[in-house]
């Protein structure tokens, strides 16, 4: 059964829908190498939606993380100091001196035409 | 030039008809024989993707029998299911069955033959259509033009399988070379373009069949080298020539299977 | 086992019970009981096998079908269903890591008889309506079961499930639509439809599998629903069935073959006459009418070019 082990390699897919777009994680199919892997990606996994990139990983070049290891992920909600939710008192400052607050819908606004 | 029928030279439409049969038998035969293997490939995911090359060439034979349709040749469904066998304009190379004991409950489809048939109809199907790209017949051209699109994907997916099972095992590399061998004997209708050959050609629809033949031994030569094979030189005489209504048996079976339901009523609306 | 570890063992239960309660989902990297494992392994490799030999009957009907998009139509349609069988034996193959199988074990599992698939693959297709009533009331079927299955526990499961129903909408559809074809047509081909459904009734009852386990002797459904990779009984699922279709056959002036076919309105149940639960057990154990031509089928081209998975084998990277 040893050759049997070789042919069937797991690579996980990843494709972009459009040049612009981010690369998304697909699914996961068993084939002998990446070329092989590449020629199914698409029609395996996406016949139904435009594709302008792939991106193949063999699973072994995946690092995972174990039960233990997810555990080092999870913070404290106390952290309002680097969000804007720490800093809603600034409105009602800002009225004192006649100005609007800038919050986010306002300034990322700012990158388009100048008003 | 046009598709209005009316307003063309009558030997000019006659060459375009005859061309566009050549290409829709072709592209559906081709396709039927690449259906019979869905389920059975010998990796599901291949499975997966080679019905996908399938589908599009029978997408391919649907536009050319359109073409033909606004040509006044017929109903395009009528065209492709109840032409008997001696109107067949397709290669005998599309028609073959895809193993032996095909007849049979359990027939043993043998992959070596149908990635040694894809790769070089794939290989010829590519230097028609970008010809075709060319076609004074524009109709034509645009619809080369939409082909070529899926062409890229065809293309690599049977290079790649030609590539990897030829520099592989032994046992695969010989099971490569005599399916080669079969798909070679019958290529010798591939290029041809039967009656119409002077028509065609002078009226520019597409290259020459020399010029194609030229063209197909440059594109594969550096994949053969590569593999230290010799490009396999095309029949001079074809057993049989499609081009001109000679088959084998492999097609009668075939259209009667392709027409079994609709022939039971020609009237009916499926 | 000492004490310690049996507390342990027990824990571990209690917390994923609590978990699968509360509407968590469980990956494949997080502890199950192997009660789950294997209640997930069975179903899912029979599903997806299904799906892989659900694709040979289907693909009779390419070449045949009457027109060119009709035959592109199927082509896509078995197209998916190999693509499900895909996703589903990917999910299968993940779980089943831990025992060391893969791919090559499960197709072994299949040619030995050890997997199964569903009652409705083995029965023979006999005139073109068949192709439109597996579109429209085999894949109808499935449906009521797939989108149950949606809000499945196992995450991976439940993921595949949405890219399958997704396609499945087009797959309900294409059956409709050859249906319909029929049913407007000629007095042949509405009785080629009548004539199919006559003999696609039994199987149709049949692939829920029965209400409880004292028919057939064994049943997955109590497991399932326990570990909450499906909500409804198999008689649930039916009685859904029904409520979803019958209005439609009837209405295109099809009638039911079961002369003590009603809706009881007291139970808001549909009554019917069982289907032979024998012959399902038969048909289960691949004795089916046509079980043993598409195993052989799907045996014979899988080990006649093995030696194309050998070739690659050699070359990987």
């Amino acid at each position: 059964m040893g050759e049997e082990n070789t042919f069937y390699q797991e690579y996980e897919i990843f494709s972009k829908r459009t040049p612009n777009s981010a690369f998304q994680h697909q699914f996961s199919l068993l084939a002998p190498n990446e070329d092989m892997a590449l020629i199914m990606a698409q029609e395996n996994f996406m016949r139904r939606e435009p594709v302008a990139d792939i991106w193949i990983v063999n699973r072994k070049h995946l690092k995972r993380m174990n039960a233990d290891e997810k555990r080092t992920l999870v913070r404290l909600e106390n952290k309002e100091y680097r969000t804007t939710k720490g800093y809603g008192y600034l409105k009602k400052k800002w009225r004192q001196y006649e100005q609007e607050m800038l919050d986010e819908k306002e300034i990322l606004s700012w990158g388009g035409e100048r008003k | 030039m046009n598709s209005d029928g009316n307003l063309m030279d009558p030997e000019y439409k006659e060459a375009v008809i005859s061309l566009l049969f050549q290409l829709a038998d072709d592209d559906f035969l081709y396709s039927f024989r690449g259906s019979e293997w869905l389920g059975l490939a010998p990796h599901i995911e291949a499975d997966i993707a080679f019905s996908s090359i399938s589908q599009d060439s029978m997408g391919h034979a649907a536009m050319y029998y359109k073409l033909l349709e606004e040509l006044g040749a017929g109903n395009a469904d009528d065209l492709a299911h109840y032409r008997p066998a001696p109107e067949r304009r397709n290669s005998i190379l599309t028609e073959r069955v895809n193993g032996q004991g095909y007849y049979m409950e359990t027939p043993h489809f043998d992959w070596a033959y149908a990635v040694a048939r894809s790769y070089f109809y794939t290989q010829a199907k590519k230097v028609r259509i970008d010809s075709l790209c060319e076609s004074t017949y524009k109709p034509l051209s645009e619809v080369a033009v939409k082909m070529r699109m899926e062409l890229y994907y065809h293309k690599l997916h049977w290079d790649t399988w030609f590539k990897q099972l030829l520099s592989s095992t032994d046992e695969a590399k010989k099971k490569m070379e005599d399916a080669i061998k079969l798909v070679i004997d019958d290529f010798g209708d591939v290029f041809s373009y039967g009656k119409q050959k002077q028509q065609i050609e002078s009226f520019g629809l597409i290259g020459s069949e020399e010029e194609l033949k030229a063209g197909w031994k440059e594109n594969i030569e550096p994949l053969f080298a590569s593999l230290q094979l010799k490009v396999p030189a095309i029949p001079d005489h074809p057993v049989k020539n499609g081009r001109i209504g000679e088959h084998t048996r492999d097609l009668e079976e075939g259209l009667s299977t392709l027409s079994e339901v609709c022939s039971a009523d020609i009237t009916a609306v499926w | 086992m000492t004490n310690a570890n049996n507390t342990t063992e027990e824990k571990q239960l209690e917390q994923f019970m609590q978990r699968i309660e509360a509407g968590d989902k469980i990956e494949a990297d997080d502890w199950m009981p192997d009660e789950y494992r294997m209640t997930l392994i069975k179903l899912i490799s029979m599903h997806g096998m299904s799906e892989i030999m659900g694709a040979l009957p289907e693909k009779e009907w390419v070449p045949k079908a009457p027109s060119l998009q009709r035959k592109l139509g199927i082509m896509a349609k078995v197209q998916d269903e190999m693509g499900h069988g895909q996703l589903l034996l990917r999910v299968t193959e993940d779980l089943m890591k831990p025992y060391g199988k893969n791919r090559a074990d499960l197709m072994q599992d299949l040619f030995n008889g050890d997997l199964k698939f569903h009652n409705v693959f083995h029965m023979e297709t006999k005139t073109w309506a068949d192709a439109g009533i597996i579109g429209w009331l085999v894949d109808g079927a499935a449906i009521i079961t797939q989108t149950d299955m949606l809000k499945a526990s196992y995450g991976p499961y439940a993921r595949a499930l949405q890219r399958i129903c997704a396609e499945e909408v087009f797959h309900a559809q294409h059956g409709e639509s050859i249906i319909l074809a029929l049913s407007e047509g000629t007095e042949g081909q509405k009785s080629m439809v009548q004539e199919a459904l006559d003999r696609w009734w039994q199987p149709l009852l049949m692939f829920f599998g029965p209400a409880s386990k004292e028919t057939t002797g064994s049943s997955k459904q109590d497991l399932t629903i326990k570990y909450k990779i499906r909500t409804k009984t198999n008689e649930e699922f039916r009685q859904i069935f029904f409520d979803k279709y019958i209005p439609r056959i009837l209405s295109l002036g099809l009638k039911i073959p079961d002369p003590t076919f009603h809706f009881d309105k007291n139970g808001k149940l549909w009554m019917y006459e069982q289907p032979d639960w024998n012959e399902f057990k038969k048909i289960i154990k691949n004795q089916g009418p046509r079980s043993e031509a598409r195993l052989n089928l799907r045996r014979q081209s899988y080990e006649y070019n093995s030696w194309v998975r050998d070739a690659l084998s050699a070359s990987t990277s």
